[in-house]
Protein backbone atom coordinates (compact mmCIF):
# COMPACT_ATOMS: atom_id res chain seq x y z
CA UNK A 1 0.00 0.00 0.00
CA UNK A 2 1.35 3.06 -0.64
CA UNK A 3 0.51 6.03 2.44
CA UNK A 4 0.58 9.03 -0.25
CA UNK A 5 -2.07 7.39 -1.77
CA UNK A 6 -4.14 6.73 1.12
CA UNK A 7 -3.89 10.13 2.80
CA UNK A 8 -5.40 11.76 -0.17
CA UNK A 9 -7.48 9.39 -0.09
CA UNK A 10 -8.25 10.47 3.68
CA UNK A 11 -8.10 14.09 2.62
CA UNK A 12 -10.95 13.40 0.26
CA UNK A 13 -12.68 11.82 2.87
CA UNK A 14 -12.55 14.17 5.39
CA UNK A 15 -13.53 17.15 2.97
CA UNK A 16 -16.35 14.92 2.06
CA UNK A 17 -17.78 14.49 5.32
CA UNK A 18 -17.16 18.04 6.27
CA UNK A 19 -18.81 19.16 2.71
CA UNK A 20 -21.69 17.05 4.12
CA UNK A 21 -22.11 17.91 7.97
CA UNK A 22 -21.78 21.56 6.48
CA UNK A 23 -25.09 21.32 3.67
CA UNK A 24 -26.96 19.30 6.24
CA UNK A 25 -26.46 21.78 8.89
CA UNK A 26 -27.52 25.01 6.18
CA UNK A 27 -30.33 22.54 5.22
CA UNK A 28 -31.85 22.55 8.85
CA UNK A 29 -30.95 26.25 9.76
CA UNK A 30 -33.81 27.80 8.46
CA UNK A 31 -36.67 25.30 9.27
CA UNK A 32 -34.97 24.31 12.60
CA UNK A 33 -34.89 28.18 13.71
CA UNK A 34 -38.53 28.28 12.78
CA UNK A 35 -39.49 25.15 14.39
CA UNK A 36 -37.57 26.30 17.55
CA UNK A 37 -39.41 29.98 18.07
CA UNK A 38 -42.77 28.23 17.07
CA UNK A 39 -42.44 25.20 20.05
CA UNK A 40 -41.42 27.82 22.35
CA UNK A 41 -44.52 29.41 21.85
CA UNK A 42 -46.93 28.60 25.04
CA UNK A 43 -50.59 27.85 24.71
CA UNK A 44 -51.25 27.03 20.94
CA UNK A 45 -53.02 23.66 19.28
CA UNK A 46 -50.46 20.57 18.21
CA UNK A 47 -47.46 21.98 20.09
CA UNK A 48 -47.17 18.54 21.40
CA UNK A 49 -48.07 16.72 18.06
CA UNK A 50 -45.10 18.78 16.49
CA UNK A 51 -42.70 18.31 19.84
CA UNK A 52 -42.84 14.92 19.47
CA UNK A 53 -42.24 14.79 15.29
CA UNK A 54 -39.55 16.81 15.63
CA UNK A 55 -37.64 14.92 19.30
CA UNK A 56 -38.56 11.88 17.26
CA UNK A 57 -35.27 11.14 15.55
CA UNK A 58 -33.68 11.94 18.46
CA UNK A 59 -35.16 8.72 20.12
CA UNK A 60 -35.90 6.24 17.15
CA UNK A 61 -33.12 4.17 16.00
CA UNK A 62 -31.45 5.84 13.17
CA UNK A 63 -31.81 2.62 10.76
CA UNK A 64 -35.11 3.30 11.05
CA UNK A 65 -35.41 7.11 10.17
CA UNK A 66 -33.39 5.72 7.06
CA UNK A 67 -35.18 3.65 6.38
CA UNK A 68 -38.24 5.93 6.55
CA UNK A 69 -35.89 8.06 4.67
CA UNK A 70 -35.55 5.13 2.26
CA UNK A 71 -39.43 4.31 1.78
CA UNK A 72 -40.12 8.25 1.22
CA UNK A 73 -37.29 9.21 -0.97
CA UNK A 74 -36.37 6.23 -2.96
CA UNK A 75 -37.32 6.48 -6.82
CA UNK A 76 -40.87 4.66 -6.06
CA UNK A 77 -41.28 6.63 -3.04
CA UNK A 78 -43.84 9.27 -2.52
CA UNK A 79 -41.68 12.20 -2.40
CA UNK A 80 -38.78 10.30 -4.54
CA UNK A 81 -40.80 9.37 -7.52
CA UNK A 82 -41.80 12.92 -8.51
CA UNK A 83 -38.49 14.16 -7.83
CA UNK A 84 -36.82 12.14 -9.73
CA UNK A 85 -39.36 11.65 -12.66
CA UNK A 86 -39.99 15.86 -12.87
CA UNK A 87 -36.91 17.27 -11.79
CA UNK A 88 -34.55 14.46 -12.38
CA UNK A 89 -32.99 14.39 -9.11
CA UNK A 90 -32.19 11.47 -7.13
CA UNK A 91 -31.86 11.13 -3.39
CA UNK A 92 -31.48 7.21 -2.21
CA UNK A 93 -27.94 5.94 -3.18
CA UNK A 94 -26.51 9.61 -3.61
CA UNK A 95 -24.37 12.43 -1.82
CA UNK A 96 -27.75 14.36 -1.22
CA UNK A 97 -29.07 11.11 0.26
CA UNK A 98 -25.87 11.46 2.43
CA UNK A 99 -26.86 15.07 3.21
CA UNK A 100 -30.46 14.35 4.35
CA UNK A 101 -29.64 11.23 5.86
CA UNK A 102 -27.73 13.41 8.03
CA UNK A 103 -29.58 16.19 9.00
CA UNK A 104 -32.81 14.80 9.38
CA UNK A 105 -31.12 12.73 12.60
CA UNK A 106 -29.36 16.00 13.76
CA UNK A 107 -32.24 18.46 13.57
CA UNK A 108 -33.69 18.21 17.07
CA UNK A 109 -30.14 18.82 18.53
CA UNK A 110 -30.24 22.63 16.73
CA UNK A 111 -34.50 22.64 17.74
CA UNK A 112 -33.96 21.25 20.95
CA UNK A 113 -31.58 23.95 22.35
CA UNK A 114 -32.61 26.71 20.09
CA UNK A 115 -35.84 26.14 22.00
CA UNK A 116 -34.97 26.86 25.10
CA UNK A 117 -32.91 29.69 24.29
CA UNK A 118 -36.10 31.67 22.52
CA UNK A 119 -37.90 30.35 25.74
CA UNK A 120 -35.25 32.30 27.78
CA UNK A 121 -35.74 35.35 26.16
CA UNK A 122 -38.09 38.12 28.22
CA UNK A 123 -41.42 37.75 26.04
CA UNK A 124 -41.74 41.87 27.38
CA UNK A 125 -38.48 42.51 24.80
CA UNK A 126 -40.25 41.25 21.34
CA UNK A 127 -44.02 42.89 22.66
CA UNK A 128 -42.33 46.42 23.70
CA UNK A 129 -40.43 46.36 20.43
CA UNK A 130 -43.41 46.10 18.36
CA UNK A 131 -44.70 48.99 20.28
CA UNK A 132 -41.69 50.51 18.87
CA UNK A 133 -42.77 50.65 15.67
CA UNK A 134 -41.36 46.69 14.70
CA UNK A 135 -43.68 44.42 12.78
CA UNK A 136 -43.46 40.48 14.05
CA UNK A 137 -40.63 40.11 11.51
CA UNK A 138 -38.50 42.76 12.59
CA UNK A 139 -38.89 42.06 16.48
CA UNK A 140 -37.61 38.23 15.59
CA UNK A 141 -34.62 39.54 14.10
CA UNK A 142 -33.55 42.86 15.68
CA UNK A 143 -34.54 41.20 19.11
CA UNK A 144 -34.79 37.52 19.90
CA UNK A 145 -32.74 36.29 17.46
CA UNK A 146 -30.00 38.36 18.66
CA UNK A 147 -30.82 37.34 22.26
CA UNK A 148 -31.27 34.25 21.39
CA UNK A 149 -28.02 33.65 19.44
CA UNK A 150 -26.09 31.76 21.64
CA UNK A 151 -28.40 28.81 21.81
CA UNK A 152 -28.54 28.66 18.41
CA UNK A 153 -25.27 28.57 17.51
CA UNK A 154 -24.51 25.97 20.57
CA UNK A 155 -27.39 24.21 19.01
CA UNK A 156 -26.62 24.57 15.53
CA UNK A 157 -22.65 23.68 16.51
CA UNK A 158 -24.32 20.21 18.04
CA UNK A 159 -26.06 19.55 14.56
CA UNK A 160 -23.18 20.06 12.99
CA UNK A 161 -20.97 17.40 15.25
CA UNK A 162 -24.01 15.02 15.10
CA UNK A 163 -24.14 15.09 10.99
CA UNK A 164 -20.12 14.85 10.62
CA UNK A 165 -21.06 11.33 13.12
CA UNK A 166 -23.73 10.14 11.32
CA UNK A 167 -24.03 6.74 10.08
CA UNK A 168 -27.20 4.48 10.63
CA UNK A 169 -29.41 6.72 8.90
CA UNK A 170 -26.87 7.04 6.46
CA UNK A 171 -25.99 3.67 5.35
CA UNK A 172 -29.88 2.76 4.61
CA UNK A 173 -30.46 6.00 2.53
CA UNK A 174 -27.35 6.15 0.91
CA UNK A 175 -25.53 2.89 0.98
CA UNK A 176 -21.58 2.85 1.67
CA UNK A 177 -19.90 3.83 -1.76
CA UNK A 178 -16.61 4.90 -1.54
CA UNK A 179 -15.96 7.69 -3.41
CA UNK A 180 -20.17 8.40 -3.62
CA UNK A 181 -21.61 8.51 -0.27
CA UNK A 182 -18.90 7.46 1.94
CA UNK A 183 -18.02 9.43 5.02
CA UNK A 184 -15.50 8.92 7.38
CA UNK A 185 -18.19 7.07 10.33
CA UNK A 186 -18.77 4.30 6.57
CA UNK A 187 -15.26 4.36 5.77
CA UNK A 188 -14.21 3.49 9.50
CA UNK A 189 -16.82 1.02 9.68
CA UNK A 190 -15.69 -1.11 6.11
CA UNK A 191 -11.97 -0.57 7.66
CA UNK A 192 -13.17 -2.85 10.92
CA UNK A 193 -15.33 -5.26 8.80
CA UNK A 194 -12.69 -5.92 6.62
CA UNK A 195 -9.89 -5.83 9.63
CA UNK A 196 -7.91 -2.79 9.05
CA UNK A 197 -8.09 -1.63 12.79
CA UNK A 198 -5.26 1.36 12.25
CA UNK A 199 -6.53 2.26 9.56
CA UNK A 200 -10.44 2.38 11.29
CA UNK A 201 -8.55 3.95 14.95
CA UNK A 202 -6.91 6.61 12.72
CA UNK A 203 -10.22 7.26 11.57
CA UNK A 204 -12.33 7.72 14.85
CA UNK A 205 -8.94 9.81 16.36
CA UNK A 206 -9.86 12.21 12.78
CA UNK A 207 -13.31 12.42 13.69
CA UNK A 208 -13.22 13.09 17.19
CA UNK A 209 -10.88 16.06 15.89
CA UNK A 210 -13.29 17.37 13.55
CA UNK A 211 -15.94 17.25 15.91
CA UNK A 212 -13.89 18.52 18.70
CA UNK A 213 -12.56 21.48 17.07
CA UNK A 214 -16.12 22.54 15.86
CA UNK A 215 -17.02 22.63 19.54
CA UNK A 216 -13.60 24.40 20.86
CA UNK A 217 -14.70 27.12 17.81
CA UNK A 218 -18.22 27.51 18.97
CA UNK A 219 -17.24 28.02 22.60
CA UNK A 220 -14.61 30.37 21.50
CA UNK A 221 -17.07 32.51 19.38
CA UNK A 222 -19.34 32.74 22.39
CA UNK A 223 -17.08 33.52 24.55
CA UNK A 224 -15.70 36.52 22.66
CA UNK A 225 -19.35 38.11 22.13
CA UNK A 226 -19.81 37.75 25.87
CA UNK A 227 -17.05 39.74 26.42
CA UNK A 228 -17.63 42.41 24.06
CA UNK A 229 -21.44 43.05 25.15
CA UNK A 230 -20.07 42.87 28.67
CA UNK A 231 -17.86 45.81 28.20
CA UNK B 1 -63.87 63.81 33.76
CA UNK B 2 -61.51 66.84 32.59
CA UNK B 3 -62.71 68.21 29.12
CA UNK B 4 -63.78 65.84 26.42
CA UNK B 5 -62.80 61.75 26.45
CA UNK B 6 -59.54 61.44 25.34
CA UNK B 7 -58.71 57.98 26.42
CA UNK B 8 -61.65 55.67 25.59
CA UNK B 9 -61.84 52.22 27.07
CA UNK B 10 -64.27 48.94 26.09
CA UNK B 11 -62.31 45.95 26.52
CA UNK B 12 -62.76 42.83 27.16
CA UNK B 13 -60.51 39.43 27.40
CA UNK B 14 -60.89 36.05 29.22
CA UNK B 15 -57.48 34.50 29.91
CA UNK B 16 -58.06 30.85 31.61
CA UNK B 17 -60.50 31.71 34.31
CA UNK B 18 -59.59 35.57 34.54
CA UNK B 19 -61.85 38.01 33.08
CA UNK B 20 -61.29 41.39 32.73
CA UNK B 21 -63.85 43.67 31.43
CA UNK B 22 -63.06 47.47 31.56
CA UNK B 23 -65.09 50.90 30.26
CA UNK B 24 -63.80 54.57 30.83
CA UNK B 25 -64.11 57.47 29.27
CA UNK B 26 -60.90 59.46 30.83
CA UNK B 27 -58.72 62.47 30.19
CA UNK B 28 -55.01 63.00 29.35
CA UNK B 29 -53.86 61.76 32.72
CA UNK B 30 -55.34 58.52 34.50
CA UNK B 31 -54.19 56.47 36.54
CA UNK B 32 -55.23 52.69 36.58
CA UNK B 33 -55.43 51.83 40.78
CA UNK B 34 -55.83 48.56 42.31
CA UNK B 35 -54.27 45.41 44.21
CA UNK B 36 -51.90 43.16 42.50
CA UNK B 37 -53.75 40.75 40.37
CA UNK B 38 -56.21 42.99 40.00
CA UNK B 39 -55.72 42.80 36.31
CA UNK B 40 -53.87 46.19 35.64
CA UNK B 41 -50.57 44.87 33.51
CA UNK B 42 -53.31 42.85 32.08
CA UNK B 43 -55.40 45.76 31.04
CA UNK B 44 -52.70 47.79 29.71
CA UNK B 45 -51.19 45.19 27.03
CA UNK B 46 -54.30 45.20 25.72
CA UNK B 47 -54.54 48.80 25.21
CA UNK B 48 -51.48 48.35 23.44
CA UNK B 49 -52.18 45.67 21.05
CA UNK B 50 -50.08 42.87 22.84
CA UNK B 51 -53.22 40.69 23.96
CA UNK B 52 -55.98 40.08 22.17
CA UNK B 53 -58.84 41.47 23.38
CA UNK B 54 -62.58 42.15 22.04
CA UNK B 55 -64.10 45.50 21.97
CA UNK B 56 -63.16 49.27 20.98
CA UNK B 57 -60.35 51.55 22.48
CA UNK B 58 -60.01 55.11 20.82
CA UNK B 59 -57.25 57.54 22.04
CA UNK B 60 -57.52 61.16 21.03
CA UNK B 61 -60.19 60.23 18.95
CA UNK B 62 -58.36 57.50 16.64
CA UNK B 63 -59.79 54.20 16.73
CA UNK B 64 -57.45 51.64 17.55
CA UNK B 65 -59.42 48.82 17.98
CA UNK B 66 -63.34 48.13 17.51
CA UNK B 67 -64.07 44.25 16.96
CA UNK B 68 -67.53 45.19 15.65
CA UNK B 69 -66.10 47.19 13.16
CA UNK B 70 -63.28 44.52 12.28
CA UNK B 71 -60.82 46.85 13.53
CA UNK B 72 -57.98 45.85 15.18
CA UNK B 73 -54.18 47.61 15.00
CA UNK B 74 -51.32 45.28 15.73
CA UNK B 75 -49.03 47.52 18.39
CA UNK B 76 -46.53 49.17 15.92
CA UNK B 77 -49.00 50.78 14.48
CA UNK B 78 -51.04 52.12 17.59
CA UNK B 79 -47.93 54.42 18.59
CA UNK B 80 -48.50 53.92 22.50
CA UNK B 81 -45.50 54.34 24.47
CA UNK B 82 -45.61 50.94 26.53
CA UNK B 83 -43.25 51.22 29.65
CA UNK B 84 -43.36 47.83 31.40
CA UNK B 85 -42.18 46.95 34.69
CA UNK B 86 -38.31 48.08 35.54
CA UNK B 87 -38.52 49.42 32.14
CA UNK B 88 -37.37 46.31 29.84
CA UNK B 89 -34.76 47.77 28.23
CA UNK B 90 -33.19 45.64 25.36
CA UNK B 91 -30.09 43.88 26.85
CA UNK B 92 -28.32 43.56 23.73
CA UNK B 93 -28.19 47.25 22.75
CA UNK B 94 -26.18 50.36 24.64
CA UNK B 95 -28.36 52.75 26.21
CA UNK B 96 -27.77 54.85 23.14
CA UNK B 97 -29.11 52.15 21.03
CA UNK B 98 -32.16 51.48 22.80
CA UNK B 99 -33.15 55.41 22.12
CA UNK B 100 -33.32 55.10 18.99
CA UNK B 101 -35.16 52.23 18.56
CA UNK B 102 -38.35 53.90 18.63
CA UNK B 103 -37.22 56.63 16.00
CA UNK B 104 -37.45 57.16 12.43
CA UNK B 105 -33.74 55.30 11.04
CA UNK B 106 -32.75 55.25 14.75
CA UNK B 107 -31.96 58.80 14.55
CA UNK B 108 -29.96 60.33 17.61
CA UNK B 109 -30.74 63.94 17.44
CA UNK B 110 -33.92 66.44 16.41
CA UNK B 111 -37.15 66.27 16.93
CA UNK B 112 -36.74 66.68 20.85
CA UNK B 113 -34.06 64.23 21.42
CA UNK B 114 -31.40 66.48 22.92
CA UNK B 115 -33.94 68.34 25.15
CA UNK B 116 -35.40 65.38 26.56
CA UNK B 117 -31.78 63.76 26.81
CA UNK B 118 -30.88 66.38 29.14
CA UNK B 119 -33.76 66.64 31.02
CA UNK B 120 -33.28 63.04 32.17
CA UNK B 121 -29.57 63.54 32.17
CA UNK B 122 -28.71 60.30 29.78
CA UNK B 123 -25.96 61.50 27.91
CA UNK B 124 -23.51 59.94 30.30
CA UNK B 125 -25.13 56.32 30.29
CA UNK B 126 -25.17 56.52 26.17
CA UNK B 127 -22.71 54.11 26.07
CA UNK B 128 -23.38 51.56 28.38
CA UNK B 129 -25.68 48.44 28.47
CA UNK B 130 -28.60 47.73 30.18
CA UNK B 131 -26.95 45.60 32.47
CA UNK B 132 -24.94 47.74 34.20
CA UNK B 133 -27.40 50.44 34.81
CA UNK B 134 -29.14 50.78 38.22
CA UNK B 135 -33.08 50.29 38.63
CA UNK B 136 -33.49 53.96 38.64
CA UNK B 137 -31.05 54.64 35.55
CA UNK B 138 -33.04 51.44 33.61
CA UNK B 139 -36.53 53.41 34.51
CA UNK B 140 -35.42 56.12 32.84
CA UNK B 141 -33.53 55.01 29.71
CA UNK B 142 -37.15 53.31 29.31
CA UNK B 143 -39.48 55.86 29.61
CA UNK B 144 -37.33 58.10 27.16
CA UNK B 145 -36.78 55.63 24.85
CA UNK B 146 -40.59 55.08 24.61
CA UNK B 147 -40.93 59.00 24.77
CA UNK B 148 -38.63 59.52 21.49
CA UNK B 149 -41.00 57.74 19.66
CA UNK B 150 -43.85 59.99 19.63
CA UNK B 151 -46.48 58.08 21.24
CA UNK B 152 -50.22 59.18 21.34
CA UNK B 153 -50.05 58.00 25.02
CA UNK B 154 -47.79 56.64 27.06
CA UNK B 155 -48.68 53.67 29.28
CA UNK B 156 -46.52 52.84 32.75
CA UNK B 157 -46.54 49.93 34.43
CA UNK B 158 -45.96 49.85 37.58
CA UNK B 159 -43.10 52.99 37.20
CA UNK B 160 -41.59 52.76 40.39
CA UNK B 161 -41.53 48.97 41.69
CA UNK B 162 -38.98 47.86 43.16
CA UNK B 163 -36.92 51.29 43.78
CA UNK B 164 -36.03 52.10 46.95
CA UNK B 165 -37.84 55.64 48.76
CA UNK B 166 -35.50 57.81 47.26
CA UNK B 167 -35.22 56.51 43.91
CA UNK B 168 -38.78 56.19 43.92
CA UNK B 169 -39.28 59.76 44.90
CA UNK B 170 -36.73 61.18 41.95
CA UNK B 171 -38.45 58.62 39.33
CA UNK B 172 -42.07 60.44 39.76
CA UNK B 173 -40.44 63.72 39.79
CA UNK B 174 -38.82 62.92 36.73
CA UNK B 175 -42.01 61.41 34.85
CA UNK B 176 -43.72 64.66 36.25
CA UNK B 177 -41.33 67.00 34.92
CA UNK B 178 -41.22 65.38 31.63
CA UNK B 179 -44.82 64.44 30.90
CA UNK B 180 -45.51 68.31 31.82
CA UNK B 181 -42.62 69.09 29.27
CA UNK B 182 -43.75 67.27 26.47
CA UNK B 183 -47.21 67.61 27.40
CA UNK B 184 -47.76 63.80 26.56
CA UNK B 185 -50.82 61.96 27.64
CA UNK B 186 -50.68 59.60 29.91
CA UNK B 187 -52.09 56.00 31.40
CA UNK B 188 -50.34 54.71 34.25
CA UNK B 189 -50.79 51.47 36.28
CA UNK B 190 -50.01 51.32 40.21
CA UNK B 191 -51.09 49.81 43.09
CA UNK B 192 -50.16 52.96 45.42
CA UNK B 193 -52.86 55.41 46.02
CA UNK B 194 -49.74 58.14 46.40
CA UNK B 195 -48.29 57.30 43.17
CA UNK B 196 -51.96 57.60 41.34
CA UNK B 197 -52.38 60.99 43.08
CA UNK B 198 -49.00 62.14 42.28
CA UNK B 199 -49.28 61.58 38.70
CA UNK B 200 -53.08 61.25 37.72
CA UNK B 201 -55.83 63.54 37.56
CA UNK B 202 -58.34 61.01 37.15
CA UNK B 203 -58.37 57.31 38.43
CA UNK B 204 -59.84 54.01 37.32
CA UNK B 205 -60.13 51.70 40.32
CA UNK B 206 -59.89 47.93 39.38
CA UNK B 207 -60.22 44.77 41.48
CA UNK B 208 -60.64 41.76 39.74
CA UNK B 209 -60.92 42.63 36.36
CA UNK B 210 -63.87 45.18 37.20
CA UNK B 211 -64.09 48.83 37.43
CA UNK B 212 -64.88 49.58 40.78
CA UNK B 213 -65.32 53.42 40.15
CA UNK B 214 -64.11 55.87 37.84
CA UNK B 215 -63.61 59.59 38.00
CA UNK B 216 -61.20 62.67 39.35
CA UNK B 217 -58.86 60.99 41.32
CA UNK B 218 -59.05 62.58 44.95
CA UNK B 219 -62.91 62.48 44.87
CA UNK B 220 -63.16 59.27 43.37
CA UNK B 221 -60.98 58.14 46.48
CA UNK B 222 -62.48 59.67 48.73
CA UNK B 223 -65.66 58.26 48.01
CA UNK B 224 -66.98 56.20 50.95
CA UNK B 225 -67.61 53.20 49.19
CA UNK B 226 -64.29 53.28 48.09
CA UNK B 227 -63.34 53.93 51.36
CA UNK B 228 -64.65 51.00 52.67
CA UNK B 229 -64.02 48.57 50.18
CA UNK B 230 -60.31 49.68 51.12
CA UNK B 231 -61.27 49.68 55.07
CA UNK B 232 -58.10 48.06 55.49
CA UNK B 233 -55.54 49.90 53.71
CA UNK B 234 -54.74 52.73 55.25
CA UNK B 235 -55.31 56.46 53.82
CA UNK B 236 -52.12 58.25 52.94
CA UNK B 237 -52.74 62.03 52.19
CA UNK B 238 -50.88 63.93 49.18
CA UNK B 239 -50.45 67.29 48.68
CA UNK B 240 -48.50 68.75 46.42
CA UNK B 241 -45.96 71.59 47.58
CA UNK B 242 -42.87 73.73 47.52
CA UNK B 243 -39.45 73.88 49.46
CA UNK B 244 -39.48 77.26 51.37
CA UNK B 245 -35.91 76.55 53.12
CA UNK B 246 -33.23 74.33 54.94
CA UNK B 247 -32.75 74.76 58.48
CA UNK B 248 -29.75 72.09 59.00
CA UNK B 249 -29.44 72.67 62.40
CA UNK B 250 -32.87 71.96 62.98
CA UNK B 251 -32.73 69.07 61.01
CA UNK B 252 -35.49 70.02 59.28
CA UNK B 253 -36.97 71.75 55.94
CA UNK B 254 -39.85 74.22 55.60
CA UNK B 255 -42.45 73.95 53.29
CA UNK B 256 -45.50 75.46 52.12
CA UNK B 257 -48.69 73.57 50.83
CA UNK B 258 -50.36 74.37 47.77
CA UNK B 259 -53.48 74.60 49.30
CA UNK B 260 -52.11 76.89 52.02
CA UNK B 261 -50.09 76.47 55.10
CA UNK B 262 -47.06 75.86 56.27
CA UNK B 263 -45.32 72.75 57.60
CA UNK B 264 -41.89 71.11 58.38
CA UNK B 265 -40.23 67.67 56.52
CA UNK B 266 -37.17 66.47 57.53
CA UNK B 267 -34.30 68.07 56.98
CA UNK B 268 -33.90 66.87 52.98
CA UNK B 269 -30.33 68.89 51.38
CA UNK B 270 -30.93 67.20 48.28
CA UNK B 271 -33.90 69.62 47.84
CA UNK B 272 -33.47 72.48 46.10
CA UNK B 273 -35.03 75.36 47.28
CA UNK B 274 -38.32 76.46 45.34
CA UNK B 275 -38.81 73.03 44.05
CA UNK B 276 -41.74 71.36 43.64
CA UNK B 277 -42.85 68.49 46.06
CA UNK B 278 -45.59 66.00 46.19
CA UNK B 279 -45.92 65.19 49.93
CA UNK B 280 -47.24 62.28 52.41
CA UNK B 281 -49.05 61.56 55.15
CA UNK B 282 -50.55 58.75 56.69
CA UNK B 283 -54.45 59.33 57.88
CA UNK B 284 -53.34 57.57 60.91
CA UNK B 285 -50.58 60.19 61.65
CA UNK B 286 -52.81 63.55 61.60
CA UNK B 287 -54.14 64.84 64.93
CA UNK B 288 -56.99 67.18 65.17
CA UNK B 289 -57.12 69.60 67.76
CA UNK B 290 -60.74 72.01 68.09
CA UNK B 291 -58.11 74.91 69.63
CA UNK B 292 -54.77 76.66 68.60
CA UNK B 293 -52.59 73.49 69.79
CA UNK B 294 -49.65 75.21 71.70
CA UNK B 295 -46.74 73.75 73.95
CA UNK B 296 -46.46 71.09 71.13
CA UNK B 297 -43.30 69.49 69.57
CA UNK B 298 -45.28 68.93 66.54
CA UNK B 299 -44.58 72.17 64.41
CA UNK B 300 -46.94 71.73 61.93
CA UNK B 301 -50.27 72.62 62.48
CA UNK B 302 -53.03 73.76 59.72
CA UNK B 303 -55.55 75.47 60.39
CA UNK B 304 -59.49 73.99 58.44
CA UNK B 305 -63.03 72.99 58.95
CA UNK B 306 -64.30 69.43 59.16
CA UNK B 307 -66.13 69.54 55.77
CA UNK B 308 -67.49 65.70 56.38
CA UNK B 309 -67.05 62.74 58.80
CA UNK B 310 -67.12 59.63 56.73
CA UNK B 311 -67.94 55.83 58.77
CA UNK B 312 -65.26 53.16 57.35
CA UNK B 313 -65.74 49.62 58.84
CA UNK B 314 -64.68 50.23 63.33
CA UNK B 315 -63.59 53.89 62.78
CA UNK B 316 -64.26 57.58 61.08
CA UNK B 317 -62.41 59.52 58.89
CA UNK B 318 -62.52 63.53 59.17
CA UNK B 319 -61.83 65.48 55.94
CA UNK B 320 -60.47 69.20 56.62
CA UNK B 321 -60.24 70.09 53.08
CA UNK B 322 -57.86 67.57 51.10
CA UNK B 323 -56.71 65.81 54.26
CA UNK B 324 -58.31 63.04 55.56
CA UNK B 325 -57.83 62.33 59.21
CA UNK B 326 -58.25 58.78 61.10
CA UNK B 327 -60.07 59.25 64.15
CA UNK B 328 -62.02 56.49 66.80
CA UNK B 329 -65.90 57.01 67.21
CA UNK B 330 -64.55 57.79 70.76
CA UNK B 331 -62.68 60.49 70.10
CA UNK B 332 -65.41 62.17 67.55
CA UNK B 333 -67.27 62.20 70.54
CA UNK B 334 -64.89 63.48 73.14
CA UNK B 335 -63.80 66.54 70.70
CA UNK B 336 -67.33 66.49 69.87
CA UNK B 337 -66.92 67.16 66.03
CA UNK B 338 -69.28 67.95 63.78
CA UNK B 339 -69.28 69.22 60.28
CA UNK B 340 -68.50 73.01 60.19
CA UNK B 341 -66.43 72.43 63.43
CA UNK B 342 -62.91 74.68 63.00
CA UNK B 343 -60.16 72.50 63.44
CA UNK B 344 -56.38 72.10 63.73
CA UNK B 345 -54.57 69.43 61.76
CA UNK B 346 -51.24 68.37 63.46
CA UNK B 347 -48.14 66.32 62.69
CA UNK B 348 -44.80 65.27 63.66
CA UNK B 349 -42.11 66.40 61.45
CA UNK B 350 -41.03 62.93 60.81
CA UNK B 351 -44.31 61.46 59.47
CA UNK B 352 -44.45 63.74 56.43
CA UNK B 353 -42.60 61.71 53.53
CA UNK B 354 -41.53 63.04 49.99
CA UNK B 355 -42.70 60.86 47.54
CA UNK B 356 -41.74 63.09 44.52
CA UNK B 357 -39.00 65.68 44.34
Amino acid sequence: MIPAVASIDTASLVLFTLAVAAAATLLNLVPGIAAAWVLSRQGWRGRAVLETLVSLPLVLPPTAVGLALLLLFGRTGPLGRPLYERLGIDIAFTWRGVVLASAVVAFPLLVRSARSAFEEVDPRLPAVARTLGRGPVRAFFEVELPLAWRGVLAGTVLAFARALGEFGATILVAGNIPGRTQTLALALYQHVQVGRDREALKLAAISALLAAAALVLAEMVVHRREKTLAE
Amino acid sequence: MLGPAFIEIDLALRQGRFELAVSARLGKVAAVLGPSGAGKTTLLEAIAGLRPSRGRLAIGGEVLQDTAAGVFLPPEQRRLGYVPQDGALFPHLSVLRNLTFGRPHRHAGGDGFEALVGSLDLEPLFARYPRHLSGGERRRVALARALLARPRLLLLDEPTAGLDPLRARKALAGIRRVREELDVPLLVVTHGQQEALALASEVVLLDAGRVQAVGPARQTLLAPRVLAHDAERRWENVAAAHLVRHDAEGGTSEVRLDGGGTVTIPYSPDLAIGSDLILAIDAEDLLLATSPPSGLSARNAVAGHVEELIPVGTSVYARVGPWLAHLTPAAVAELDLAAGNPVWLVAKTHSWRVVAG
